[in-house]
């Protein structure tokens, strides 16, 4: 990057446009925005949207890495806008575009309804096959069992890792890898039982076994989840589980044991 | 309304990791190949001397060389991405820190290298 970059009064945004009551097409508009280092490219959209076109639409919420509403591709990368700053993109122009792989709302904000009807089929919550009455307590767990999963929790359902995933753009029907490391998540959670329901789910084709390990989900994480990692996990142990449902004993054992 | 994405044909060309996902795919048809290469050592071992000696001097064709090469870096290319994956499906715990990614990766290649070191004594001795 050149020093005058750097000292460039402002850096141009080539922002994604498309209102549906107008527009056949998403078109780019160029933008010139104030070149401040300590500015997120969320900082930029939010100037354009108070002071340039108070109809540019995107959503935002938190301003620091924690809803995950803010994901966005810049110069085709999926980025949280909030935790990307002007200053890495310099000296531009840098180009806004909604989500990809995602049907566009308008101008950057995405239809994220398929994330949304998919993610109950992998029962993202604690499933108790003999549920304990409160008086008996909490549901303990070591610190080990906790790590055992806690990568998996610090999802924020940014989408990113949808977006960054050539699979899911060429299949509509794949899980996704949000999905399938929130499955890992209560998977490997010692006070879940629901395993074998959910099991049900994600050994079927459209669920683990169409990943082919591509590792940009986990790369554009901002969470660093690795949901790359949680759905190789995943085939391992549907495999064991599908070989064990052949053994009679197994079988018998595993009925007992989920609902 | 909202708008469909759409793909260009083109897309993996965007950056290296969807490169690289698109030569795994297309490894499949040079390793089919080889797969049926090797049913055809097979049949023709079966039929005896004559029909293997011939069978190798076929392999010998330049175009079966070249084939036979694609087919070996792409079993390297899928050699390594396994490699990459074991830490990931094998996540091995030190008290509650994931470590040992690296050491498992290393032991991989450690025998890679020393079953080739014997297929390669075994051929040329």
């Amino acid at each position: 990057m050149t020093v005058a970059a750097t000292t460039a009064p402002t850096v141009t945004l080539e922002v994604a446009r498309y209102h549906p009551e107008r527009d056949e097409r998403p078109t780019f508009e160029r933008y010139d925005v104030p070149n401040r280092s300590e500015w997120v490219v969320l900082d930029a959209l939010n100037y354009l949207k108070d002071h340039v076109d108070g109809t540019l639409s995107y959503r935002w919420s938190c301003r620091m890495g924690i809803c995950g509403s803010c994901g966005i591709m810049l110069n085709g990368v999926p980025k949280l806008a909030c935790a990307a700053f002007l200053r890495d993109y310099l000296p531009g122009p840098i180009r806004v575009e909604p989500l990809a792989n995602f049907p566009i709302e308008r101008d950057l904000i995405t239809a994220l309804d398929d994330f949304l009807e998919k993610l109950p089929e992998i029962k993202p919550w604690i499933v108790r096959s003999h549920p304990q009455p409160v008086e008996e307590g909490e549901y303990r767990q070591t610190p080990e069992e906790l790590a055992d999963f806690k990568q998996y929790s610090l999802c924020i359902n940014c989408m990113l890792c949808y977006a960054a995933c050539p699979v899911y753009q060429n299949d509509g029907d794949f899980l996704g890898p949000a999905v399938l490391a929130l499955a890992q998540r209560y998977n490997h959670d010692s006070r879940d039982q629901g395993q074998g329901e959910r099991q049900r789910r994600i050994w079927l084709d459209d669920a683990t076994w169409d990943c082919t390990f591509v590792g940009e989900c986990s790369v554009v994480c901002p969470k660093a989840v690795d949901p790359a990692g949680a759905i190789q996990q995943a085939k391992v142990e549907s495999t064991m589980n599908w070989y064990r449902s052949l053994l009679p004993r197994f079988r018998r054992k595993r009925a007992g044991e989920t609902m | 309304m909202t708008y469909p994405r759409q793909t260009s044909k083109t897309w993996f060309m965007t950056s290296w990791p969807y490169r690289i996902f698109m030569l795994r795919e297309l490894s499949g048809v040079f390793l089919a190949g080889y797969t049926i290469l090797l049913v055809l050592l097979v049949a023709n071992v079966h039929d005896g001397a004559n029909a293997f000696t011939d069978f190798r001097n076929t392999l010998r064709s330049p175009a079966l060389i070249v084939f036979n090469a694609v087919a070996f870096l792409f079993a390297l290319l899928h050699t390594v991405t396994w490699f990459q994956a074991m830490p990931k499906v094998l996540p091995l715990r030190y008290g509650r820190e994931h470590r040992l990614a690296l050491a498992l990766v290393g032991v991989n290649y450690l025998i890679l290298l020393a079953l080739t070191a014997v297929v390669l004594v075994i051929v040329l001795v």
